[in-house]
C-alpha cells in the first residue's frame, strides 16, 4: 500500500519536474530563439557579429586616414608599422593645413553650403508645396520635367553651364551655386521638392481649411503654418544639402578653380602646392612623401560635417523616419 | 453671348486661383529655363556640330550625325569603357540594393546599443561623395586583402567563364566601394519600414506565421516600392560616380583640340541616352510587378 503510494507520488513528482523542465527548457529556446527573429539572443549576436563586421569596413578608411595622419616616413615605409605609429607627429596637419590654406577654404565651402542649403530649404518647400497643394496648370508635366532635371548628369550641361555663368560674371563667386539654388536649381534641388511635396501631401488639409476659414492668405499660410510643420522635412533636406555641397566636387572643378576656391579643390591641388617640381599627371601615383599630409589633409576637410552630423544625428534619424521621404 | 461670357469668367476665375500655385513655382520655373531648357538644347545643337573655340567664343561647323558615328567607329576607348562600365553596373545595382536591405533589415531590430551601429552607418551618407573617398580609393585604403591572398581569379574564371571574369574581379575589388555607396540606400529602406504597421506583424505571428514567412509575405511585398526606388538611386548614383572611367574619358575629350566639346556632348547624350533607356526600363518592370499584383490581390 504505502510502496504503491511512494511510487504514485515519486511518479508524480517526476512528471511535475518533466513538466517544469520542460518549461525551462522552453525558457531557454525562447531566450536564445526568440519569439520572432529580433528577441532571440542567437539573432541578436548573429546581427551583432554581421553589423559590427560591416561597421569595421566602415571606419577602417577613417582609422587608416587618421593613423597615416601621424606617421612620419621612416613609420610611413616601414612595412612592419601598420595602424599605430611608433612616435607621433604633428609635422603632416601642419603642412596639409598650410597647403590648404585652412581657415579660407574653411569658410569658403562652409559659406557655399550654409547659404545655399538655407536658400535652397525655402525654394524647394515652396515649389513642393505648390505641387502638393496649391491650384496649377500642367502639373503632371512640372513634376515629369522636376524628375527629369534629377536625372540628368551634370556633364551632359556642364558646358553650357559654364557659358551662361560667365557671360552672367558668376565664375569663381559664391553666386555661380547661390543664383541657381535660388531658382530652385540647386545641388540635386530635384530630389528635395520630391521629398516636400511628398511630406505636403501626407499632412492633414484639415489644418489649412481652418487657417484659410481665418482669412489667412496662402502666403501667410504657408510661411506661417506649413513650412514650421514641415520642420523635420528641412532638417532632413538642409543636412542632406549641406553635406552634397560640402563634398561637391565635380562642378567647383569647372566654376571655382581660382580665388575663391573650395576644400575639396585645393585638396586635389595639394599635390602640386606640396611639390610645385611634379607637374603633370601625378594623380595616379601614390606618392609616399605627399601621403601622409594629403591624409591629413582628407581627415581636416571631413571633420566638420562629422561634427555637425554628431550633434544633429537624432533629429536627422528620426526626421528622416518621421518625413515619409519615400512613399 | 452670356454663355460666352460666363466661359471667359469662369476660365480668369480659373486662372486666379492658379495665379499663386503659379507664384510659388516662378522660381523654379525661371530656373529650370536658364539653367536647364537653354543648356541642354545648347549642347543637343553642339553634339550636331564639331565645336571650336575662337576668340569671341564658339565656331560651329554642322556635321549632322558624324560625332555620334565617330563615338562608335572611330574612337577605340568609348565604346569599350561605355559596355564595360554597364556590365559592372548591372552587377553592383543589385548588390548594393539587396546589401542595403540586409543592413537596414538588421538595424531595424531592437537591440540594444542600435543607435551607436545607426550613426556609424550614417558615415557613407557624409562623406561618399566627396574627393576625400575617392583620394582614399586612390591610396589603396579601399582594396579588400583577400583578393590576392587567396587568388580569386582562377576560381573566378572556372565559374563564370573567362568573358565575365574580369567584370566580377572588378566588381569583388569595389567590394569596399559597394558598402560605401549604400548609405543612402539604407536608410531609405529604414525609412520605408516605418511606413509598414507593427499590427500586422502582430496578426501574423498569432496565425502562426514564422519570421521566415511574415519577411517574404509581409516586409518584402510592402518594399518593393522602396527596392524600386534605390535602385533608381543607385543607376542614377553609379552614372555620376566621380570614379566613373566613361565620365573621365567625356571630359578628356573637352579639352583635346581635335574633337573639342562637340564630340564631348555627343558623348554625354550617348551616355544620358543609355540611363535613360535602363531608367525607363526599370521602371517599367516595376510598375508591371506592382500592377500583376494588385491583380493577384
Amino acid at each position: 500500500m504505502i510502496t504503491a503510494m511512494k511510487s504514485e507520488l515519486s511518479k508524480a513528482s517526476r512528471s511535475i519536474r518533466g513538466v517544469l523542465w520542460g518549461r525551462r527548457a522552453q525558457k531557454t529556446k525562447m531566450l536564445v530563439l526568440g519569439r520572432s527573429l529580433s528577441d532571440g539572443l542567437l539573432a541578436k549576436l548573429v546581427i551583432y557579429l554581421l553589423l559590427s563586421i560591416v561597421a569595421y569596413l566602415y571606419l577602417q578608411p577613417i582609422l587608416y586616414m587618421v593613423s597615416t595622419m601621424f606617421k612620419n616616413m621612416s613609420d610611413l615605409l616601414d612595412p612592419t608599422v601598420k595602424w599605430i605609429p611608433r612616435e607621433i607627429t604633428w609635422e603632416n596637419i601642419s603642412k596639409a593645413l598650410k597647403g590648404l590654406q585652412y581657415p579660407e577654404a574653411l569658410r569658403n565651402t562652409a559659406l557655399i553650403s550654409v547659404t545655399c542649403s538655407l536658400v535652397q530649404v525655402i525654394i524647394c518647400a515652396m515649389t513642393g508645396y505648390a505641387l502638393a497643394r496649391l491650384a496649377l496648370p500642367f502639373k503632371g508635366l512640372f513634376t515629369a520635367l522636376i524628375i527629369l532635371t534629377f536625372l540628368i548628369p551634370p556633364q551632359v550641361i556642364i558646358i553650357p553651364l559654364y557659358v551662361i555663368f560667365s557671360k552672367l560674371g558668376l565664375l569663381n563667386s559664391l553666386f555661380v551655386f547661390l543664383i541657381p539654388a535660388l531658382f530652385g536649381q540647386g545641388l540635386k534641388g530635384a530630389l528635395f521638392i520630391l521629398i516636400f511635396r511628398q511630406f505636403f501631401k501626407a499632412q492633414p488639409p484639415s489644418l489649412e481649411e481652418a487657417a484659410k476659414l481665418d482669412g489667412a492668405s496662402t502666403a501667410r499660410l504657408f510661411f506661417g503654418i506649413m513650412l514650421p510643420l514641415a520642420r523635420s522635412a528641412c532638417l532632413v533636406v538642409f543636412l542632406f544639402s549641406f553635406i552634397w555641397y560640402w563634398n561637391m566636387y565635380y562642378e567647383p572643378s569647372m566654376f571655382l578653380t581660382k580665388g575663391f576656391t573650395p576644400l575639396s579643390i585645393r585638396l586635389d591641388m595639394l599635390e602640386e602646392v606640396l611639390n610645385p617640381s611634379l607637374l603633370g599627371n601625378t594623380r595616379t601615383i601614390v606618392n609616399p612623401i605627399t601621403e601622409s599630409t594629403k591624409m591629413a589633409a582628407a581627415f581636416f576637410i571631413i571633420l566638420p560635417p562629422i561634427i555637425v552630423f554628431m550633434f544633429l544625428q537624432r533629429w536627422f534619424v528620426s526626421g528622416i523616419e518621421r518625413t515619409g521621404i519615400v512613399e | 453671348m452670356q454663355a460666352k461670357a460666363k466661359g471667359r469668367a469662369a476660365r480668369l476665375y480659373l486662372w486666379k486661383g492658379y495665379g499663386m500655385g503659379l507664384l510659388f513655382m516662378l522660381p523654379w520655373i525661371i530656373g529650370f529655363a536658364m539653367f536647364v531648357l537653354i543648356p541642354i538644347s545648347w549642347s543637343l545643337f553642339m553634339s550636331f556640330n564639331k565645336v571650336q573655340v575662337a576668340v569671341g567664343g564658339f565656331k560651329y561647323e554642322w556635321v549632322g550625325l558624324r560625332n555620334y558615328r565617330d563615338a562608335f567607329l572611330k574612337d577605340n576607348v568609348f565604346p569599350i569603357e561605355l559596355i564595360t562600365y554597364i556590365q559592372e553596373m548591372m552587377l553592383m545595382v543589385p548588390i548594393i540594393v539587396i546589401f542595403a536591405l540586409l543592413i537596414a533589415l538588421m538595424l531595424n531590430q531592437k537591440f540594444p546599443g542600435r543607435f551607436i551601429y545607426r550613426a556609424l552607418f550614417f558615415l557613407p551618407v557624409i562623406f561618399a561623395t566627396g574627393q576625400v573617398l575617392s583620394e582614399l580609393f586612390l591610396q589603396g585604403a579601399g582594396d579588400i586583402p583577400f583578393l590576392e591572398q587567396y587568388n580569386l581569379q582562377p576560381l573566378v574564371e572556372e565559374y563564370v567563364g573567362k568573358q565575365f571574369a574580369e567584370t566580377v574581379m572588378a566588381v569583388l575589388g569595389k567590394a569596399i566601394l559597394i558598402l560605401w555607396y549604400s548609405g543612402v540606400q539604407i536608410l531609405i529602406f529604414i525609412a520605408g519600414f516605418q511606413t509598414i504597421s507593427p499590427t500586422i506583424y502582430e496578426a501574423v505571428r498569432i496565425d502562426g506565421a514564422s519570421p521566415w514567412d511574415s519577411f517574404w509575405k509581409i516586409t518584402l511585398p510592402a518594399c518593393v516600392p522602396f527596392i524600386s526606388l534605390n535602385v533608381l538611386y543607385t543607376i542614377i548614383d553609379l552614372f555620376t560616380f566621380p570614379l566613373n572611367p566613361v565620365l573621365k574619358h567625356i571630359k578628356d575629350n573637352m579639352f583635346k583640340v581635335d574633337t573639342g566639346y562637340g564630340y564631348a556632348s555627343a558623348l554625354a547624350w550617348i551616355y544620358f541616352g543609355i540611363i535613360f533607356a535602363l531608367i525607363a526600363l526599370v521602371l517599367w518592370l516595376f510598375s508591371r510587378s506592382l500592377k500583376t499584383r494588385r491583380a493577384h490581390s
